[in-house]
């Protein structure tokens, strides 16, 4: 049977243009009798706890050993690069223009606009190094490490997978992301370097030699590795 | 008002509620007829404050209703009438929670990602200004929370 996922609440039907849709209302559309939760881009979500989480991470450990981060990688690659093209119907039906259209920070923060709603957290893009051909993202609250606690290594996979394949396929080029500061390792929010993936291996050299997120700036904006 | 019920009916399941989680319903009633007031006037006097406030920018940093050669005069009516029917909504309902939640959250991001901290932070901060002549001091006082707010949310590093 194919469930027909159509956001009906009434916010959408009196404004289906309204773009600040983002409370808990007016974002998602509990539908009991159909067990689904509809959120007003059509799409279905699912709540999980945090024992699924924990769950997910340390039974993939335990099933995969230390290549569970590369399979939370690639999950997150596959999840940005389908959420792309979601995003760009989405975008489009909402602002009727096409994502190549606007202005990139305004199509970011809409982008991510839906995740914060759904608890992935809170971001902030820094794209001041954009014309060295990098940027970073900082993300406060990410579901994962609240969620582990501070276990001493990074745990954001899923996000570095999920910028790296979002943002490849914006900029049709192959982009990577390392998480190079993680509220697991006791810091206050998690910090991503975005970009080619030379400057993805060489920070994350640098992470295993034990440089903090600041050395890799530091490194970057000073031209290693130009 | 709303966000307080809503967390008190949360919150009470399956108990009764104690004298101080009921407290603010009597605050509330107190101050009822007062919002009301500033309520309506609040209406009343939508358009003159745009236009005014319109004209103190203009007078002031007319930079603020412009993106290089673009007239953004339009655009600029359009979002501050926004925030100002939700203000006005807040000031009825004493939520500022909501207001917060179901649009500034959202437009601080917005206006972060155009870069316009700095005409929010003189749109809000002369709001207060114009708003003020046409209010009594206790109307004032209902409503000067929320346009502060509003001016720390989207005026946040436009000084």
């Amino acid at each position: 049977m194919k469930l027909i996922l159509d956001h009906q609440t009434p916010a959408k039907i009196r404004n289906p243009k309204k773009h600040h849709h983002y409370s808990f209302k007016d974002f998602f559309q509990f539908e009991a009798d159909k067990g689904t939760i509809v959120d007003w881009n059509d799409a279905q979500n699912i709540l999980a706890t945090e024992d699924f989480i924990i769950g997910l991470v340390e039974g993939l450990e335990e099933e995969v050993g230390e290549a569970s981060a590369a399979i939370m990688y690639t999950i997150g690659c596959e999840w940005g690069q389908k959420d792309a093209f979601f995003f760009e119907k989405w975008f489009e039906k909402e602002f009727d223009r096409p994502v190549r259209q606007a202005g990139l920070m305004f199509l970011l923060e809409t982008w991510w606009w839906p995740f914060t709603a759904q608890g992935w957290g809170r971001w902030e893009v820094d794209m001041s190094d954009r014309r060295q051909g990098f940027m970073f993202i900082n993300l406060f609250d990410s579901a994962l490490a609240r969620t582990l606690g501070d276990v001493g290594k990074p745990v954001c996979h899923l996000y570095a997978g999920l910028f790296s394949g979002f943002f490849t396929e914006m900029v049709k080029k192959q982009l990577g992301c390392i998480e190079i500061q993680c509220y697991s390792m006791g810091e206050t929010y998690c910090k991503f370097l975005l970009g080619g993936q030379e400057r993805i291996d060489a920070a994350s050299f640098w992470l295993n030699e034990g440089a903090t997120a600041k050395d890799i700036e530091k490194r970057l904006r000073s031209g290693e590795l130009k | 008002m709303l966000s307080q019920m809503q967390r008190l009916s949360f919150n009470v399941e399956g108990r009764y509620a104690t004298d101080e989680e009921l407290r603010f319903i009597p605050e509330y009633l107190k101050t009822y007829e007062l919002r009301l007031q500033t309520y309506q006037k609040l209406q009343e006097i939508e358009q003159l404050v745009i236009k005014q406030l319109l004209e103190k920018i203009q007078a002031q940093d007319p930079s603020v209703l412009r993106s290089d050669t673009t007239d953004l005069t339009s655009k600029w009516k359009r979002d501050t009438l926004l925030v100002w029917r939700y203000s006005v909504a807040a000031v009825l309902m004493d939520d500022a929670d909501t207001l917060r939640d179901r649009l500034l959250l959202w437009f601080e991001t917005i206006v972060r990602a155009f870069n316009i901290q700095k005409a929010c932070y003189t749109t809000y901060t002369g709001m207060q200004d114009v708003v003020k002549q046409h209010l009594t001091p206790q109307q004032y006082s209902l409503f000067f929370p929320i346009l502060d707010l509003n001016r720390r949310s989207l005026g946040n590093g436009g000084q």
